[in-house]
């Protein structure tokens, strides 16, 4: 991972081809069914996008394919190899937003993607103009000097979509994205998610909008309630 | 408070209060009852075994100096401004949500419906005042430091530090309503003007400045904090109670190496919390220099490296926010590039440096003045290395067993569970300074105190590791 030290470009334009995989994928813990057994695979530069009412267990699979939870039953994989978030293979290839991810009260926006860029071993000098690039993609570079605490929840959603971007990933996988969007921010979000497919990126989404499934779905799996 | 404010006070006291009977004397004087108990039974024991263990001759040569005033009304004014800062954010007049909302919130006038709040924190603080004097002036006499009318004037002395400690942390609090305007809340305090020492020549009008919103902020976090307490969830306390930065917004985090960069974001951390910057500095060089006097001779009493000991912890605690909140982060989504061990690692080489950097500088002063020797220098960097074990074990500790909770563990398995850090950095600390004095040589104790350093950090990562595994 910290061998990609001196890659200029942060996101998917140079990355490996992989194949992340569920195979009858299923998670209980003691009595409670969170997910039932489940299959997905998303092959390179495709798109996925899980549905399912509240409940079901998307966020569950997307959890155990980002390898931040094992599976009960099943094996989810990375290109054959079990996925495990400690791993640097996963590491490298997977990029997730899960839920409000890790952030520090005391960086503002644009610190944090400084720092996240910079931790990733890319060439330093650049780190400070790719978070500009970053905020400004998302057209919050407005607010790069704010704190996460002086967001509102809109704008604290495009913060962390802003620090799941700036890493490299050839994996994208992403729970709801379009939460707490405005009309206009999810239409900007579409065409991003759209730029980074044609690079290369593969996503998975978990999306309760109809509309952002039609446009960006090549395989939709309906996930059953558990 | 006229005729008419009693008696409406009374109507809505009695309606909050329904059919129940009205013990709020009785639950008010029981813990004054409980105190007093434990100031006698407990309290002058402990106050006079203190005096005679910090060598009760030397302390009647220098209490009543010159010195000896000065350095009481320093401690005093360092804990009115400790107060003053807490009111800040928890003030003495903090009614329950339900009483805000519907009576404080109402046309009657606040000066009437926040009395009785402020009447318990004056009292409370008046009565603890009183029996700390009480109890210090009782340990001086027992002890013969000095003769036994000194229990009268500590024991008023005491009532008036209680009395200020009331006023500076009403004081706080009336300044602390600016915060809910920085957090964008509605601009219901008051004026500027009106705040501040101005409001001491107006008491009458303290109550009735406090505002709304400011109250009903400081009533929700009081809720939040009871809870996280009970809990064990010291996060979820530190986050409450801290103020949320703002300052130096337009300093940029400078680039660098993956630990370079968490190196500079702690760095940043720390010029964006100058206060705990400086805290840390003044109780680390404090703490380090205690330590390393107590190095110099036998007869030192083991308290002296004990309580540098809690200073150096405390001081390089205050250090370590970054490493703080990179455990706090555990459990969501990862998006960093170092791995989670490496990150903690990271997060300790600017507590660490500063430690070291204070600890030579302070160790120079005292080479310079004959107080210490270069010996005293390499142990102070020793303990450096163990305080990063043990804030490691401090910000990774997660949440307490369930077995703190259980009906026969009770308070005093909490009280330890939360001082364990603190505890290891005394057990290992203490012994082995105290071992080390006594002995002919200090470095068979230094070199358990390198084992033992070593043990509490492989001790701290393990706990690192444990938060890093999946769910």
């Amino acid at each position: 991972m910290l061998g990609r030290r001196g890659a200029d470009v942060p996101t998917a334009h140079e990355a490996a081809r992989h194949v992340l995989r569920a195979r009858g994928v299923a998670k209980r813990i003691d009595e409670a069914v969170l997910l039932l057994p489940t299959d997905v695979e998303l092959g390179p530069a495709q798109c996925v996008v899980l549905r399912g009412p509240n409940g079901s267990g998307k966020t569950t699979l997307l959890r155990i394919l980002a390898g931040t939870m094992p599976p009960s039953e099943g094996e989810a994989t990375l290109d054959g190899v079990p996925v495990d978030e400690r791993h640097d293979l996963t590491r490298t290839a997977i990029a997730a937003l899960i839920g409000a991810p890790a952030t520090y009260r005391d960086l503002t926006l644009a610190d944090h993607l400084v720092l996240i860029d910079s931790t990733w071993g890319h060439v330093v000098q650049r780190a400070d103009d790719r978070a500009d690039e970053i905020l400004e993609l998302l057209e919050i570079d407005h607010l790069a000097e704010r704190f996460p605490h002086e967001l509102s929840s809109g704008q604290q959603q495009l913060f962390h979509l802003s620090m799941v971007l700036v890493r490299p990933s050839s994996i994208l996988i992403l729970d709801e994205p379009e939460q707490r969007l405005d009309t206009d921010k999810r239409e900007l979000l579409i065409r991003i998610l759209l730029d980074r497919r044609a690079e290369g990126t593969s996503l998975l989404i978990a999306c309760h909008d109809p509309a952002m499934t039609e446009v960006l779905a090549d395989t939709v799996v309906d996930i059953a309630p558990a | 408070m006229t005729g008419a404010d009693r008696r409406q006070l009374r109507r809505v006291r009695s309606a909050i209060l329904g059919n129940r009977p009205d013990n709020s004397l009785s639950s008010t004087l029981y813990p004054v009852y409980v105190a007093v108990i434990a100031a006698g039974a407990y309290g002058v024991p402990t106050a006079q075994q203190l005096f005679r263990s910090l060598d009760e001759k030397w302390l009647a040569e220098h209490a009543w100096t010159p010195t000896g005033a000065m350095v009481a009304v320093m401690l005093a004014a360092l804990l009115l401004t400790l107060v003053w800062l807490t009111g800040r954010v928890h003030g003495p007049v903090v009614p329950p949500l339900p009483y805000l909302e519907l009576v404080v919130a109402s046309p009657m006038p606040r000066r009437v419906t926040l009395a009785r709040n402020w009447r318990l924190s004056l009292g409370g603080t008046a009565v603890g005042g009183l029996l700390f004097g009480a109890v210090g002036g009782a340990g001086l006499a027992i002890a013969n430091v000095t003769a036994p009318i000194v229990l009268v004037p500590a024991a008023l002395g005491g009532l008036l530090l209680g009395v200020l400690v009331a006023e500076f942390w009403l004081w706080g609090q009336l300044r602390g309503g600016l915060l809910g305007e920085l957090s964008g809340g509605p601009q219901t305090s008051p004026p500027r003007s009106q705040r501040g020492l101005s409001f001491l020549g107006r008491r009458q009008n303290a109550l009735a400045l406090l505002d709304i919103t400011s109250l009903r902020r400081q009533a929700a976090s009081n809720v939040t904090m009871g809870g996280a307490v009970l809990a064990g969830d010291l996060r979820m306390v530190r986050l409450d109670a801290v103020r949320p930065t703002t300052r130096a917004r337009r300093v940029r985090l400078r680039t660098g190496g993956p630990r370079v960069v968490i190196a500079s974001r702690d760095l940043l951390g720390l010029r964006r919390a100058p206060g705990s910057a400086l805290f840390g500095l003044a109780f680390t060089a404090a703490g380090s220099a205690g330590l390393m006097l107590s190095l110099q001779s036998p007869q030192t009493p083991t308290v002296a490296p004990l309580v540098s000991l809690v200073v150096c912890h405390l001081g390089f605690g205050a250090w370590c926010e970054g490493l703080r909140l990179h455990a706090d982060n555990h459990g969501t989504s990862r998006l960093l590039g170092l791995p989670y061990r490496d990150t903690a690692l990271a997060h300790l080489v600017v507590p660490v440096s500063a430690w070291s950097l204070t600890a030579i500088v302070v160790a120079a002063g005292l080479f310079l003045a004959d107080l210490a020797t270069p010996t005293a220098l390499v142990w102070a960097l020793a303990v450096g290395a163990l305080l990063a074990g043990t804030h490691l074990l401090a910000a990774f500790r997660g949440l307490p067993p369930v077995g703190v909770f259980g009906p026969h563990a009770g308070v005093p398995a909490m009280i330890f569970w939360y001082a364990k850090p603190l505890v290891a950095t005394l057990v290992v600390g203490t012994g082995t300074a105290a071992w080390a004095v006594r002995a002919a040589t200090p470095w068979t104790a230094f070199s358990w105190l390198v084992v033992a350093t070593a043990g509490v950090v492989a001790w701290g990562l393990s706990l690192v590791d444990k938060r890093d595994r999946r769910s």
